[in-house]
């Protein structure tokens, strides 16, 4: 249905706007046909009432037809042929009308008059429906970029959840709730351990805090993060947990969405090391080869555990970052080979120039476009 | 008070050292409560629990080899159980399982003394063990289907990812799982085992025979309106009216 109708204080504003158009026409009726004002707006005031509501069709044929869908000459052609169409049909009708109030009622000018009548009618009903489709496809117009804006309201705001549910992953409450509990422990049987570990925390959570209000942060930064974090939980599995590292100066300052390797670091604790009653080795590498960073986080997992529920969708949102990056040259790859796993990402290599906002502490935005940092090539190395 | 009669023996089990030192230290300030055992995984906790038949277990969930509930699902006698976890979505699956109680992390020590006078007064009113199909129901995550089935062997616990069992068989009260060429048994019914595997893989074919479909050579047709499965090892089975109409539905 046409939206005109939907609401009744539109269609009265809208019967108002006609009411001026028939006096309007019955002035002009009056002109070219002199006789009793009264009698006029009998004729005129029927006719301008139905033409109102004809002249709303003009919405089917603006949206059949969107500007640009065809070349300007056919449109143009296609909608003064509705116009047309339409002014002849209410010059036919008003022929009738005209021939019927005259045999009836004896009301109406001489027949020269009622030709008079009738060309103004066909300009007028021209003219009126013209306006009409021009109206209709300002409105459409209007509201096709109303649901741009829309769109692009709602996907900026998709992407910033995804952002959001990294931030509030980050402080996993479990890791907090545990810690604690060692804490708690700790303050019996060693208390400079239980300080240590209050010290570390506060560390943690103080960095990631920091980390995530930017939006772009150095490698080492993120790593530096990585091992608060894992510092704390070797405090909890003691020798169970061991740490290699194995990390490219020049990758150490590139740089990265805040907290994305974090995620990584907890699933290799999470659901590698402290699956397995020996433990392991947690391997964090980083390198930088021809302009491209990877970053690999490495594990033990225990075969034949079952599969945990809430494993994968810490990487399945690393990932989606990765991707609403930059679709083409970021991504997450995921191994599992001889009882280890592998999680590694890949960016764009970018480093800081001077004075950066984007690592200055700036508040997270939307990164900026590539300009403000530019991508580093290198020679390759073979390995 | 007679040490043995009053005594609360308890089996802490924790993969995190700091943990276990914690709940001991809790538990140690009663004179009537001494800790029997400690355990970092599910497996020895199966064999400590068995071997020291404790009163009370302190149980995290999440550990390695075994979770918590996997443990009370091996056990022949559970004992009387407050979980200790960091996660409170495991509530209501230890309700399912009598539990006494549900601690979380950080444990201050009211509440835990909370949940050793819950134990010592379930202890008084010997309220009924839980039934085994509820252990077995609580073993695995709600909706999901078992991965693995767990046997326990003397002290040891055997693991068997479902996909390595040929055909499970009833015995008594008993289930034998056959799986690449040797036989477990199991303390479990036929029909509480069945109900945690994954339908479209294994099917009753009988009322004493559960098969891995994926094993399925051919079924034969030995006498009018009889049955048997003929497996891709060679091993016959029979296959009743019902069992065979549950295979058609599925091939």
């Amino acid at each position: 249905m046409h939206p005109l109708l939907a609401g009744r204080l539109r269609i009265v504003l809208y019967l108002v706007l006609w009411a001026g158009i028939g006096a309007l026409l019955t002035g002009l009726s009056v002109l070219v046909a002199p006789r009793p004002v009264a009698h006029a707006a009998i004729f005129v005031g029927p006719l301008t009432l139905v033409y109102a509501f004809a002249c709303l069709s003009a919405w089917w044929v603006c949206r059949s037809h969107p500007l640009g869908s065809a070349p300007p000459w056919r449109l143009g052609a296609l909608l003064a042929g509705a116009a047309l169409q339409s002014a002849g049909v209410f010059t036919v009708a008003a022929a009738g009308w005209a021939a019927l109030l005259k045999s009836r009622a004896g009301i109406g000018p001489d027949r020269s008059g009622i030709l008079r009548d009738l060309v103004v009618m066909f300009v007028a009903g021209f003219v009126l429906y013209a306006q009409s489709i021009v109206a209709h496809y300002l409105a459409l117009a209007f509201e096709s970029a109303r649901a741009v804006e829309r769109r692009l309201f709602e996907s900026r705001l998709s992407a910033r959840e995804a952002e959001l549910k990294a931030l509030r992953a980050q402080l996993n409450p479990h890791f907090l709730f545990n810690s604690l509990n060692s804490i708690s422990a700790l303050v019996g049987s060693d208390p400079e351990a239980a300080r240590r570990m209050c010290h570390l925390l506060g560390d943690f959570l103080r960095t990631s805090l920091a980390l995530g209000a930017r939006a772009r942060v150095p490698l080492g930064e993120e790593l530096a993060l990585a091992e608060h974090y894992l510092s704390v939980e070797q405090i909890r599995f003691g020798q169970r947990l061991a740490v290699e590292r194995d990390v490219e100066v020049a990758a150490e300052r590139c740089l990265v969405p805040p907290l994305l390797l974090q995620p990584l670091v907890e699933n290799a604790v999470k659901h590698g090391v402290a699956s397995r009653v020996e433990g392991g080795v947690v391997r964090i590498a980083a390198r930088r080869r021809a302009g491209r960073l990877e970053v690999s986080v490495e594990n033990p997992f225990d075969a034949d555990a079952p599969a945990r529920r809430g494993q994968g969708l810490g990487l399945e949102n690393v990932r989606r970052r990765l991707e609403a990056l930059d679709a083409d040259s970021a991504g997450l790859q995921v191994s599992r080979e001889e009882g280890r796993f592998r999680a590694a990402l890949y960016l764009p290599a970018l480093e800081a120039e001077d004075g950066d906002p984007a690592t200055a502490g700036a508040p997270a935005e939307a990164p900026a476009p590539g300009s403000a940092r530019r991508a580093v090539e290198e020679p390759r190395h073979e390995a | 008070m007679k040490p043995d009669a009053g005594t609360l023996r308890v089996v802490i089990v924790d993969d995190e050292a700091p943990a276990r030192a914690l709940l001991r230290e809790y538990c140690e300030a009663h004179d009537d409560v001494a800790v029997v055992g400690e355990c970092g995984n599910g497996f020895d906790a199966v064999k400590a629990i068995s071997e020291k038949n404790p009163d009370l277990v302190l149980l995290d969930v999440q550990m390695p080899k075994l979770d918590g509930f996997e443990v009370l699902e091996l056990l022949d006698r559970p004992p009387i159980v407050v979980f200790v976890t960091a996660y409170d979505e495991y509530a209501l699956r230890a309700f399912e399982v009598h539990a006494v109680d549900y601690v979380l992390k950080p444990v201050g020590r009211e509440r835990l003394d909370t949940a050793i006078e819950r134990a010592r007064e379930r202890r008084r009113t010997a309220a009924p063990a839980p039934r085994p199909a509820a252990l077995a129901a609580a073993a695995r995550p709600p909706g999901e289907h078992l991965a693995r089935v767990l046997v326990k062997d003397g002290p040891n616990v055997h693991v068997i990812p479902v996909a390595r069992i040929d055909w499970i068989e009833a015995q008594d009260d008993y289930v034998g799982i056959h799986a690449e060429g040797r036989t477990h048994l199991k303390n479990r019914t036929l029909q509480d085992l069945a109900e945690g595997l994954d339908p479209a893989r294994f099917v009753r074919v009988h009322r004493s025979y559960v098969l891995n479909v994926d094993r399925l050579a051919r079924l034969e047709i030995q006498a009018k309106d009889s049955r048997v499965a003929i497996l891709k090892d060679g091993k016959v089975l029979p296959v009743s009216r019902a069992g065979y109409a549950r295979l058609r539905e599925l091939m």
